[in-house]
C-alpha cells in the first residue's frame, strides 16, 4: 500500500506539537509511528503533541527518552515513547522490550528508527521533520501499510474541514 | 525483651555494614557503607570506553557488561573494606529508575545473595541515592535545604527535610541537563559523555559571546526546559558551518552558560521560596567547573551556603545506595522478594 507523502509545513512548536495531537486523536491501538529528523528538529514535540491527543493528562510530562529508551504514558491507551538514539543498530531489541512495544495494545512513538530493521516496523507512518529556517519545519509523512493509509486519510479529511 | 537487648539491638542498627549495588545506567559498581555515612569501600567499574564509538550507551551492551563485572566489582568491594560477606547486615540496590535490563543484573544479584546470606535488603531509588550522596561528604548540609539533581538523565529541584524526606519541586519537561551537555557535543563532532569535553571547550571560549536562549518558562515554578536550546546550538552549528572550528570554544561556553545560569537561578529561587539557607547540587552535572563557580560566587553574595559532594560521589556510585538504603532498613523498611524493578516512575 503506497501513495504520496503528506507534506505539512509548520512555523512554530506549537504548530508541530498541534499536528501531533491530530495524529494522537486518530491513531488507534497497535500503530506505529516512526520519527525521522535530526538533532533538535522536534521530534519530542511531536510526540508531546501526540500525548496530549491520545488523552494522556497535561501534567504528565513527556520528556526525552535518550536515556530511558522506552517511556510509557497512560492515555486512552498506552502511548509508548522510544528513543533509539544511543543504539548503534543490529543489537538485541529483545533487550529493552522492544517487541512488546512494537505489537503490544499502545500506539509507539519511535525517534531514530533508522537504527531498526525497516521490517520490524511493520504498518506504520513514516514521519520526516526537516528545519525550513528559524522555527519553520516541513513534515512529511509517508504510509507504509493499511494502518497507516487509514490514519493519513483520517487527518487530511480533517484538515480539509478545517 | 529487656531494656538491655533493646539497646544492644540499637546499637547492633547503628553499626550496620551494608553492601550497596548499583546498575542503573552506565556504571557497574559495588560499596560498603558502615553506619549509613563511613564509606569502607567504593568501586565503579564504568562502561564509557565501551560505549565511547557508539556516541552512547548501548544497553545491550550494557546489561552483558553488568553481567561480566557484577561479581569482580563486589568482591573487589568487599576485599578493599577488608570485609567477607558473613560481616555484611544488610544490602542496598538501585531498584529504578534506569535501563530495566541494567537493574534486573543488579537487583537480581542482590536479591538472591540477601537470600543465601538470610540477611534484610532494600530496593532503593536512583534519585534518592544521588540526593543523599551530599550527606557522605566531609561537610554535610544541614537540613532542610534545596537540592539540585542534574545529571545525563534527570534534571530536578527537591527540597530535602529529612534523610529518606524528598519533595520534588520541579522537573525537566523535556531534557535533561546532561543530555544537553552529550547532544551538543555531539553536534559538534565530539565524543561522549560531552559534559567534560564542552566544559574543557568553554573554558577557552567567551561565555557571552554567543547568546542561546534561556527557558526559564513560569519564573515562580521550578521546571526545566533544555530541547529549545539543544535546537539553537543546532540551528547556530548548520548557519556556521563554514568557520565552525574557529567557534567551537564560542558555542561550547555560551551553551554552558545558558545552561548554568537557568540551574542556578531555579535553584537559588527554590531555596528562597522554600525558606532553605543550604543548597545543595548532586549528580553529574555537579562536576561542571562552570556551575561550581557561579554558585560558589553568587552563594556568597546571597549568603546562602552551597554543598557539593566530592567529585566521585558525583557520578553513578554504590556508596549513595548503601547509604539511602541503610537509612530505609534502619526505619525499619525492607524489600520482599516479590519486588521488582521499574523503568521510570517510582511506584507508590
Amino acid at each position: 500500500m503506497s501513495r504520496a507523502p503528506v507534506t505539512v509545513a509548520t512555523r512554530s512548536p506549537d504548530e508541530t506539537r498541534a499536528l501531533g495531537r491530530a495524529i494522537g486523536r486518530r491513531a488507534r491501538p497497535g500503530a506505529i509511528i516512526a520519527l525521522y529528523g535530526d538533532l533538535g528538529s522536534g521530534k519530542t514535540v511531536f510526540v508531546q503533541g501526540m500525548a496530549r491527543g491520545l488523552g494522556v493528562p497535561e501534567d504528565c510530562y513527556v520528556t526525552s527518552p535518550t536515556y530511558t529508551l522506552i517511556n510509557e504514558y497512560p492515555g486512552r491507551c498506552p502511548l509508548y515513547h522510544v528513543d533509539l538514539y544511543r543504539l548503534a543498530g543490529g543489537g538485541d531489541f529483545e533487550e529493552i522490550g522492544l517487541d512488546d512495544v512494537l505489537y503490544g495494545d499502545g500506539v509507539a512513538a519511535v525517534e531514530w528508527s533508522e537504527r531498526l530493521d525497516p521490517d520490524l516496523l511493520g504498518d506504520h507512518l513514516a514521519v520526516h521533520i526537516a528545519a525550513a529556517g528559524g522555527s519553520r519545519r516541513e513534515i512529511r509523512m509517508s504510509v507504509h501499510g493499511p494502518g497507516a493509509a487509514i490514519l493519513v486519510k483520517d487527518l487530511e479529511r480533517s484538515m480539509k474541514e478545517q | 525483651m529487656t531494656g538491655a537487648g533493646r539497646r544492644s539491638q540499637t546499637q547492633e542498627m547503628v553499626n550496620m555494614i551494608i553492601l550497596g549495588i548499583e546498575t542503573s545506567c552506565d556504571e557497574t559498581a559495588a560499596a560498603v557503607v558502615a553506619d549509613g555515612r563511613r564509606i569502607l569501600s567504593s568501586v565503579v567499574s564504568s562502561q564509557i570506553d565501551i560505549h565511547h564509538p557508539y556516541g552512547g550507551v548501548v544497553p545491550e551492551l550494557a546489561s552483558r557488561k553488568h553481567i561480566e563485572a557484577i561479581v569482580p566489582v563486589t568482591t573487589e568491594a568487599l576485599s578493599k573494606a577488608n570485609l567477607d560477606l558473613g560481616q555484611i547486615d544488610g544490602i542496598a540496590v538501585t531498584q529504578g529508575p534506569g535501563l530495566v535490563g541494567a537493574l534486573l543484573v543488579g537487583f537480581s544479584f542482590a536479591k538472591g545473595l540477601a537470600r543465601v546470606l538470610d540477611i534484610p535488603w532494600q530496593g532503593v531509588n536512583h534519585l534518592e541515592g544521588h540526593l543523599h550522596s551530599v550527606f557522605l561528604g566531609d561537610d554535610p548540609p544541614p537540613i532542610p535545604f534545596a537540592a539540585l539533581l542534574a545529571s545525563g538523565g534527570h534534571t530536578s529541584i527537591y527540597r530535602v527535610s529529612g534523610v529518606t524526606r524528598f519533595e520534588v519541586l520541579g522537573q525537566t519537561r523535556d531534557d535533561a541537563a546532561g543530555e544537553a551537555f552529550d547532544k551538543v557535543s555531539k553536534m559538534l563532532g565530539l565524543g561522549y559523555p560531552g559534559g567534560g569535553v564542552i566544559g574543557r571547550l568553554a573554558g577557552r571560549g567567551g561565555p557571552e559571546r554567543i547568546r542561546f536562549p534561556r527557558a526559564y518558562l513560569d519564573r515562580d515554578r521550578f521546571d526545566f526546559s533544555f530541547s529549545g536550546l539543544k535546537t539553537a546550538v543546532n540551528q547556530y552549528i548548520q548557519r556556521h558551518s563554514e568557520d565552525l572550528a574557529d567557534r567551537m570554544a564560542d558555542i561550547a561556553a555560551g551553551f554552558q552558560e545558558a545552561v548554568v545560569d537557568v540551574l542556578v537561578e531555579k535553584l537559588f529561587r527554590a531555596a528562597e521560596t522554600t525558606g532553605c539557607r543550604h543548597i545543595a547540587v548532586v549528580g553529574g552535572v555537579a562536576a561542571n567547573g562552570r556551575l561550581r563557580e557561579r554558585l560558589a560566587r553568587e552563594g556568597a553574595l546571597k549568603g546562602l551556603s552551597v554543598y557539593i559532594p566530592p567529585l566521585d560521589l558525583c557520578g553513578d556510585n554504590a556508596a549513595m545506595i548503601a547509604a539511602i538504603g541503610y537509612h530505609h532498613l534502619w526505619e525499619g523498611r525492607a524489600s520482599g522478594m516479590s519486588e521488582d524493578v521499574y523503568s521510570r516512575y517510582k511506584r507508590p
